[in-house]
């Protein structure tokens, strides 16, 4: 059965000659459990079609529907209730609420379901002790480390049981290494809960967790063939980097560098020669 | 979202400050302008507000004391104290003039009385005596204090010279200080005889102002009869025009002040939260709520910066009395409560901008940031 279906979604932004088509005819189907990710090259317009799905943005033509339900046909008062319910949203930069603490950035979308509170209590304690995060759970976000801010918003997407989660690269933010943890519990929890997880990224490590990859190009989505790499090496930490669709990069005496995150282009930049010499 | 409400206020302490320290300054210069406009017009009417009588009694065609000038015969005072219903009556002569000290000119009520009228004179002396001799005077304490006058130093009225004997307090304003003197010494200045210039009239128990108003004017011709209330009314509103202007001007300005203060704090509040916002909106929050959260942030800020302005208008605001005594302040209840009201007016209205700008925020924006 599948939870999300759009079919020939597209968004344009803009007017007349200076429009641009972030999403172009795109139709997919999205199965139940079923874990995919989207890549493309900067700008492809993965977040727009990522928003699209979710209900952030209306589509300017095609159609969406949500675990049986036509969004593209409810009015906009009626979006934020599927929001809150159905889906489970993971950002690039975490987006944890600063001052609410651990527990009640991970409770905040349950006080949004009818029902109350009571039970999402438990089971917020059950995804906190599943996360690792027990010992942190009154900490307030600027206290936490990246890994740990991922976590928590990974716990806050699932809290109302939603039945897809949308990631916009979960793991930018992250060194390569707690990229991998945090992709893995998604995995897991994702799994265990029977929902749908869409993630986008950039980060060729994460393909094997994956059931099916899409190519996302000038707003148009193919399948992927996986010869469509240009691999190279991050020189910091030595990761696999597909220099195509590599977020961080860097000129560097004429020859461009790939890198796995934010974290080792900036460790580059502080002692390029530590890692030149050493390759 | 109401968790969140509250502790997004309190999570951001620098900014919460800055905003409450600025709301509570305004404030403080809107309820102490506020404050010096009620003093001041309570001070206007001192004297005429102070002797209370049930019936005034003047000449025809005038209606107040604030710049008139009243003459009434000596016998029409008589016929009114035989009238049935008339407890007493109580004739004062009375000048405005200017009072000349070494140190300035001041525009001033002159108030003559005859000997023993207790009923018309100074109320509460703080220094000195009543009047007993010619050519002596009672002036205003804080007067003195602002003209650096003491007890037997002199002072001009017109062209004559008089001994200061005493100070009473309550009896200045800076539009109307109110001196004592003697009748007779007035009676020169103003070259009159047989005349008063207002009758203070007291009704025996029972007997009622209105009714007492209409049998005086049934009997004594060319003479205006204003119940106590008729002629403060008329006296208020007379001074209020001639000598409190500057202030209302003031409390105008600064209340406008307050309310960009207050308008513009909110929308800042809410610009800063901006982020947080759109991922409330994209999580699902509906954007009534987010309206609601946003308005209540702004009342919960200005209602701590007002909260700060009472405290410092109630124990602090009435010791600036003491290095400017000629200040005369009056705080009221209703005057802080009015105050407040608009205060969380101009707090919504200020955070309704904004807030409608972020409920009409894309939501998708919080990928983005
Ligand atoms: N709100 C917007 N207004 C105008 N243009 C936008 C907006 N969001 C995205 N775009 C444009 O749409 C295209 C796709 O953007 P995006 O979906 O963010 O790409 P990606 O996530 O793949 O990097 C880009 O050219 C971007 O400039
Ligand atoms: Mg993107």
């Amino acid at each position: 059965m599948s939870i999300i279906k759009a079919s020939n979604l597209t968004k344009s932004f803009g007017h007349d000659h200076t429009a641009i088509k972030a999403v172009d005819n795109v139709s997919i189907s999205i199965q139940a459990a079923e874990i995919i990710l989207i890549m493309g090259p900067s700008g492809s317009g993965k977040t727009t079609l990522l928003s699209l799905l979710g209900g952030l943005l209306t589509p300017s033509q095609g159609n969406i529907e949500i675990d049986g339900v036509n969004i593209t046909a409810l009015k906009e008062t009626a979006l934020p209730a599927i929001r809150a319910l159905k889906i489970g949203f993971i950002f690039q930069s975490f987006n944890l609420l600063d001052a609410l603490s651990v527990e009640d950035n991970i409770l905040f979308p349950a006080r949004l379901r009818p029902g109350g509170i009571n039970k999402a209590r438990s089971r917020a304690s059950k995804l906190i002790e599943q996360l690792g995060l027990q010992k942190r759970s009154k900490a307030l976000p600027q206290s936490l480390s990246g890994g740990e801010k991922q976590r928590v918003a990974i716990a806050r997407a699932l809290i109302n049981e939603p039945k897809v989660i949308l990631a916009d690269e979960p793991t930018g933010n992250l060194d390569s290494q707690t990229g991998q943890d945090v992709m893995m519990l998604l995995h897991d929890i994702a799994h265990e809960q029977g929902c749908s997880v869409v993630v986008v990224t950039h980060d060729p490590r994460i393909e094997d967790i994956a059931d099916r990859i899409l190519w996302l190009e000038d707003g148009k989505l193919s399948d992927r063939k996986h010869d469509q790499h240009k691999w190279c090496r991050d020189p910091v930490c030595g990761m696999r980097i597909d220099e195509w669709t590599a977020e961080y990069t860097l000129q560097y005496s004429g020859i461009k560098y790939s890198f796995c995150s934010q974290k080792c282009l900036d460790k580059f930049n502080d002692h390029p020669g530590q890692y030149l010499s050493n390759p | 979202m109401l968790k969140w409400t509250w502790k997004s206020v309190f999570s951001q302490r620098g900014t919460l400050i800055g905003s409450v320290l600025g709301i509570a300054c305004t404030f403080i210069l809107v309820i102490f302008f506020d404050a010096v406009w009620r003093g001041e017009s309570e001070q206007v009417v001192s004297y005429p507000a102070h002797m209370k009588p049930d019936v005034w009694v003047m000449q025809s065609g005038v209606g107040n004391m604030h710049m008139a000038m009243s003459f009434v015969w000596d016998w029409k005072a008589d016929k009114i104290a035989k009238l049935p219903g008339v407890k007493q009556v109580t004739p004062i002569l009375y000048l405005n003039s200017i009072v000349t000290s070494e140190q300035n000119q001041i525009f001033a009520f002159i108030v003559g009385l005859l000997p023993d009228n207790k009923r018309a004179g100074p109320w509460k002396l703080s220094a000195g005596r009543h009047i007993e001799n010619p050519l002596e005077t009672v002036i205003p304490d804080v007067l003195a204090k602002i003209s650096n006058l003491n007890i037997a130093d002199k002072i001009h009225i017109a062209d004559k010279l008089f001994t200061i004997v005493g100070m009473s307090s309550g009896t200045y304003s800076s539009a109307n200080p109110v001196l004592f003197v003697p009748f007779s010494d007035l009676e020169d200045l103003l070259a009159s005889t047989g005349t008063y210039s207002y009758l203070l009239v007291d009704a025996d128990e029972g007997t009622r102002p209105e009714v007492l108003v209409q049998r005086i004017r049934d009997e004594v011709d060319k003479v205006n009869v204003l119940t106590h209330e008729e002629f403060i009314n008329n006296d208020y509103s007379m001074a209020i025009q001639m000598g409190v202007e500057i202030i209302v001007i003031m409390t105008i300005i600064c209340s406008v002040l307050a309310a960009l203060i207050v308008g513009f704090t909110s929308y800042s509040l809410v610009i800063r939260r901006r982020r947080e916002l759109a991922i409330i909106k994209a999580l699902g929050v509906r954007s009534i709520n987010i309206l609601t959260s946003v308005i209540l942030q702004a009342i919960i800020v200005t209602s701590i910066g007002f909260g700060i302005a009472v405290f410092f208008a109630l124990f602090i605001l009435p010791y600036t009395t003491l290095l400017q005594p000629q200040l005369t302040l009056s705080l009221s209840l209703s005057s802080l409560t009015h105050i407040g009201m608009i205060a969380f007016i101009v707090a919504v209205l200020g955070a309704l901008l904004p807030a409608w700008h972020v409920s009409r925020m894309e939501a998708a924006s919080a990928y983005h940031v």
